[in-house]
């Protein structure tokens, strides 16, 4: 541990270039060492090293599962059990040979992760977490009471792994055979890491909602979790029949399930190398304390207590900032020069966009939403304003699918339909939003919060070839140029949490318009802004709205409402209390009482009581 | 008929157990969104400290009541402060650390208890003396024994007594205060920490009183009877909505006949795939369990 | 001696430093705003006095007390409320357990608990009728008088109160200023975060203007209003417009 810190820390001061120097030594030292080990340890010593091994492997699976889409997995056994099962049945009454049998168990432990994930990625993380294990438990559970998979006993004599006619027995064999499977999951699952579904899944990690918001497909992207992590879970199944002949349910238990997770966690979640020295750590550790024989288990728990007080994100972290860092200079061709690339059509001006047609919604018993009806078209600067709890934030939700409204419709460009669409596809369509409380992808620099933006673009995404792809370089000039056009040019390569408040309202929108909207719905944009930052973004709006996008706000800022708006809608108590031309509806009783309050008023001093200023009791 | 009150009975006396441990996972829960692995533990710790006090005191003669009232006293407090002391060493520094690092310390603590019980005990079983009678009443044909009314019974009596504590009392307002909002719950003067302590105090006395109860009822013990009562406890706090007490009592209750019936009309090999079953349908049409958390959505 | 002295704080998140050496006094009856722009350390300002964040170095003395290492329940304690960004009322208890949750420190008495929730509700009427219904159903200017007023159930010497008219409607902002000023009144002392330096400015004695984690400017809120650098970057006006001819309360309200 002192080691690493140490390089850590001579990691981090060094430049770019000496860092990757000094990693590629050390993956280079890792190579050579893993190669040699079999000249230096005995057969038990080798053995432990095949365990060792196969718990990475495990370990790089759950870590896609649990590392990179931040799902709480305590069932992940089963894939390897399904994994080492369906090998062991084929091989045993199909007579197919271990490559044979491979490509077959994937697909059965993908088709697993699919049954396993459809029905229950919506429930949240905890619950998630009892389910995986309940399905765990189901799986071992099956596999001890069906004859066919030998019951209690297991099943026997399950031949070895053959590579170009020899049988791999030997232990130094088995290790051999296990680095090469462990180096391509090493490879598998970095690409994942890299792939623009791996951004996709570090943005749902952050923030759910706000990934579905600007076009995240979250269950289908959950469910790639599930699947990729159980291939890799599948394949260390394999291993481990061609290793020993025979399996039994008590190789699979949740114990085994924990044990992955220890690996994980000790080692770094979504960190590589993490997963490599947390199984070292979780399998050699309690035969290190082999000389302690009745005690091993009990300090390994408390060496895990107490790793974990220590260094509570794990031995090896993901470095975060990493990317970024070789970054610092956009390159030559990164320069936001280039023009916005085509998308979709631009509408024309007064074209009808929205309609939103006598739209309802209850809470529990409150009337969120009473019968609102309102149209948006092209080139519009539309304000809604109301008191706290009239139901604004709510009419957005019903527009952007976020919430379905019990009654009414919202019609896009006066044909379709979004009633019961999902979020995600709502931004497809063309409808991009921002929230109340910023909701950025804090730890993903700014272009890459923009990139997740862009996925509502890939359609192709969802194939695995888009899947696995790298970001282009149109891809990068289009996130540079919405990022210079909010202004924030030089901001790319910094995290969302470095910037500033008002920098961060901005990269909301530029997010939002990488989606290339046609209507954009801000949601309190200048909350908590000073009046410099609100001349800035007022000016933004308006650039918006002459690239055509018709943009709706909800704000309480009256001095910008009354700048910005050609049209007002009041809501009150979630009906519609006024609506029209800025000054008009500014001048309205209704208004007045409802929300602006009285100009007498002004005066805290004026001896009035708060129900009075409120109209509360008159 | 008969068989099916039999199994109702039983159901009811298991439903009891999983009722009262499945309160401390919900409530810890509720109070620092942590699924606690070591309650299970907790359980089990209160239970060899029962036996190691029946077993020593059954020589005096003293009467069943004294023993059972002893036992339990020494089982609830020795889970008290053990459940204080898991909670400062092991929870506090890292409440505010990564989530799955408290998760870990939790799985580290739970083996470290087991091990530790194994060390002590051994790793077959050990037997409480038979003190209870055996003797009971009839009903329908189904026997139900006075054991197995005193369990019953004095459960839901613990579990009134806890609920009213939290609905009613300042303390408990507390608690359910900074379930919601930690820095909130400091602006009012609480203290936090201690409060967490209290809450694990709480969640640990019943499960220390479950465990000695256990012991009495089903004699044999041994380490790792945490586990599995755990799960099944810990499943009946997700199914009840987590964080909401009733909600965890009734699911407790539900769990414990659910696994009576399959026993009875399946088979016991299979009664845990049909506990998880029952859980994964009721979260997919119920996301946040049958009786919800206490959420309320904002407009 | 002031009611509050801070005297060179500094605090960091992490390694970032979000306090760069704040010093500040709140007199005895005074109300005393803080401004500046977001990420300047207004509510990390109000979070370090109160305890909810430590300080790294400085000193904060509460009423000749020394209470830069408090706990912020012992702080709570010792008379000083806090209405945090948001207004954190608890969503899942009703408005009567939220009011005497602010009365947790006085629970043994429960008269004077019951004294003090009726005080609250002659302030705000409104309460009384929502008194069963959860907090998390009431509207957003509700939810403010419910937060400030768990406050008072504490009676306490010095309020913090951090963006009180934060995403409120302008009615509501104008309520919000009645009740500060009804709470001077009572002999309580406020210090104030607010981003609306319009509202602030006129409520206040005095003023502080931070800027990443310094205090840049200080004196009378008058004098500050007339300072060209806060009409500019505060108050969104030109530094020769007269401010008189400006609303008070709410910014822009003129066209």
């Amino acid at each position: 541990m002192a080691l690493a810190n140490a390089l850590r820390r001579g990691i981090s001061t060094e430049s770019p270039q000496t860092r990757l120097a000094l990693r590629a030594s050390i993956t280079l030292a890792a190579c050579v060492i893993a190669l040699l080990i079999p000249q230096f340890l005995g057969d038990y010593a080798m053995s432990v090293a095949v365990t060792v091994v196969t718990y990475a492997i495990l370990g790089l699976g759950l870590n896609v599962v649990v590392g990179y889409a931040g799902l709480l997995d305590l069932g992940y056994a089963a894939f390897f059990a399904i994994g080492a099962y369906t090998s062991a049945l084929l091989e045993l009454h199909f007579s197919l040979s271990f490559w044979e049998a491979l490509p077959i168990a994937i697909v059965a432990a993908a088709v697993a992760g699919c049954i396993i994930g459809y029905p229950t990625l919506r429930l949240r993380s905890d619950y998630l977490a009892i389910v995986t294990l309940g399905f765990g438990e189901i799986v071992r559970i099956t596999v001890t009471n069906l004859n066919v998979t030998g019951g209690p006993n297991g099943l026997y004599g399950i031949p070895p792994a053959g590579v170009f006619g020899h049988s791999i027995v030997s232990t130094n064999g088995l290790y051999y055979l296990g680095l090469f499977f462990m180096v391509l999951a090493i490879a598998f699952t970095g690409l994942l890491s890299r792939s623009r579904l791996g951004r996709a899944w570090r943005s749902l990690r952050e923030d759910e909602t706000a990934s579905e918001a600007v076009g995240v497909p979250a269950i289908k992207v959950k469910l790639m979790a599930y699947v990729m992590g159980a291939i890799v879970g599948a394949i260390a199944g394999m291993l481990f029949a061609a290793r020993f002949g025979t399996i039994d349910p008590t190789s699979f238990t949740y114990n085994t399930s924990v044990m992955i997770l220890i690996v994980v966690i000790v080692g770094g979640m979504g960190s590589i190398p993490g997963m490599l020295l947390g199984a070292i750590i979780v399998i050699a550790l309690p035969e290190l304390l082999r000389s302690v024989s009745n005690y091993r288990m009990l300090f390994f728990a408390l060496a895990l207590v107490a790793l974990m007080l220590v260094r509570p994100e794990g031995l090896l972290p993901p470095r975060r900032t990493r990317r970024g860092a070789y970054r610092a200079q956009p390159p030559p061709d990164e320069a936001p020069s280039s023009p916005a690339p085509a998308g979709r059509r631009r509408p024309g001006r007064g074209e009808l966009l929205l309609q939103v047609t006598d739209v309802s919604h209850r809470f529990g018993g409150v009337r969120a939403v009473d019968g609102v009806s309102f149209d948006v078209h092209a080139g519009e600067i539309v304000s809604v304003i109301g008191p706290n709890g009239a139901g604004k934030t709510t009419v957005f939700n019903c527009i952007t699918g976020l919430v379905t409204p019990r009654s009414g419709d919202v019609r896009l460009g006066g044909t379709r339909s979004l009633r019961g669409v999902k979020p995600h596809k709502v931004v497809r369509l063309g409808l991009a939003r921002t929230f109340q409380g910023i909701r950025l992808f804090d730890g993903l620099d700014a272009v890459e919060n923009c990139l997740v933006g862009l996925i509502a673009h890939q359609s192709r995404m969802l194939s695995l070839g888009g899947l696995l792809s790298r970001t282009t370089r149109e891809d990068r000039a289009r996130a540079m140029y919405w990022l210079d056009f909010v202004g924030l040019a030089d901001r790319g390569h910094l995290l969302a949490s470095e910037l500033s408040y008002g920098e961060r309202r901005r990269l909301e929108i530029a997010r939002a318009l990488m989606s290339e909207p046609q209507l954009l719905l801000l949601d309190e944009p200048a909350a908590g802004t000073n009046p410099t930052e609100k001349r800035e973004l007022m000016s933004l709006v308006k650039q918006v709205r002459d690239t055509g996008v018709a943009v709706v706000l909800i704000e309480h800022d009256m001095g910008l409402v009354m700048e910005l708006s050609d049209r007002v809608i009041v809501l009150d108590q979630g009906r519609i209390i006024a609506a029209g031309e800025p000054q008009q509806v500014r001048d309205d009783p209704r208004v007045i009482d409802a929300y602006l309050g009285r100009e007498e008023d002004d005066d805290p001093d004026a001896g009035k009581s708060v129900e009075e200023v409120l109209g509360w009791r008159s | 008929m008969t068989a099916f009150l039999q199994y109702l009975v039983n159901g009811l006396t298991v439903g009891s157990f999983l009722a009262l441990i499945a309160l401390g996972y919900t409530m810890i829960y509720g109070i620092i969104r942590l699924i606690n692995f070591a309650h299970g533990d907790v359980f089990m710790v209160g239970s060899f400290v029962g036996y190691a006090v029946v077993s020593t005191v059954v020589a005096q003669h003293w009467p069943i009541a004294l023993i059972i009232i002893v036992a339990m006293l020494a089982g609830m407090a020795a889970t008290g402060v053990l459940g204080i002391v898991i909670e400062g060493v092991a929870y506090q520094p890292l409440l505010n650390k990564p989530r799955l690092a408290i998760l870990i310390s939790a799985l580290g603590v739970s083996l470290a208890l087991e091990e530790g019980a194994r060390i002590q005990f051994g790793a077959g079983f050990s037997s409480y003396p038979g003190i209870l009678p055996t003797t009971g009443f009839s009903i329908g044909g189904a026997h139900a024994s006075y054991a197995q009314l005193g369990v019953f019974v004095l459960s839901l009596l613990m579990m009134l007594a806890l609920y009213l504590f939290v609905q009613r009392t300042p303390t408990g307002t507390a608690m359910r205060a900074l379930a919601m909002d930690r820095d909130a719950a400091r602006l009012m003067g609480i203290n936090v920490e201690r409060t967490i302590m209290l809450t694990f105090l709480l969640g640990s006395v019943l499960a220390g009183a479950a465990g000695v109860m256990q012991g009495l009822y089903y004699i044999q013990i041994n380490f790792i009877m945490g586990f599995a009562i755990g799960l099944r406890a810990f499943t009946a706090a997700v199914l009840g909505g987590i964080g909401n007490l009733p909600g965890a009592m009734v699911a407790g209750f539900l769990i414990g006949l659910i696994q009576s019936f399959s026993d009875g009309y399946i088979s016991s090999n299979w009664s845990d795939a049909v506990i998880f079953g029952v859980l994964i349908a009721v979260l997919i049409f119920k996301p946040t369990g049958i009786f919800g958390e206490r959420v309320v959505e904002r407009v | 001696m002031a009611l509050l002295t801070v005297s060179d704080l500094h605090a960091y998140y992490g390694d970032t430093a979000a306090l760069r050496g704040i010093s500040l006094e709140v007199e005895q009856g005074e109300i005393v705003a803080l401004l500046g722009s977001n990420g300047a350390g207004k509510t990390t300002t109000l979070r370090t006095i109160t305890g909810l964040q430590r300080a790294r170095s400085g000193r904060v003395v509460y009423d000749d007390t020394d209470i830069t290492r408090s706990k912020a329940h012992t702080i709570v304690r010792m008379g000083v409320g806090h209405v945090p960004e948001g207004r954190r009322i608890f969503p899942a208890l009703t408005v009567e357990e939220n009011l005497r949750l602010g009365g947790y420190l006085s629970r043994r008495s429960p008269k004077v608990v019951a004294a003090r929730r009726d005080a609250v509700f002659d302030l705000f009427p409104r309460l009384v009728e929502r008194r069963s219904q959860l907090g998390g159903t009431l509207s957003g200017g509700e939810q403010q008088m419910l937060a400030i007023g768990r406050a008072m159930m504490n009676e306490p010497q010095l309020l913090a109160l951090d963006e009180p008219s934060m995403g409120l409607a302008p009615i509501v902002v104008k309520a919000v200023g009645v009740v500060i000023r009804q709470i001077r009144e009572r002999g309580t002392s406020v210090l104030m975060v607010e981003q609306n330096a319009r509202q602030a400015l006129a409520l206040a004695d005095r003023a502080y203007v931070l800027e990443t984690g310094r205090i840049v400017l200080e004196g009378p809120a008058g004098e500050l209003a007339k300072d060209a650098r806060v009409r500019h970057a505060y108050l969104g006006g030109s530094a020769e417009e007269p401010l008189e001819s400006d609303a008070p309360v709410i910014s822009g309200d003129t066209p």
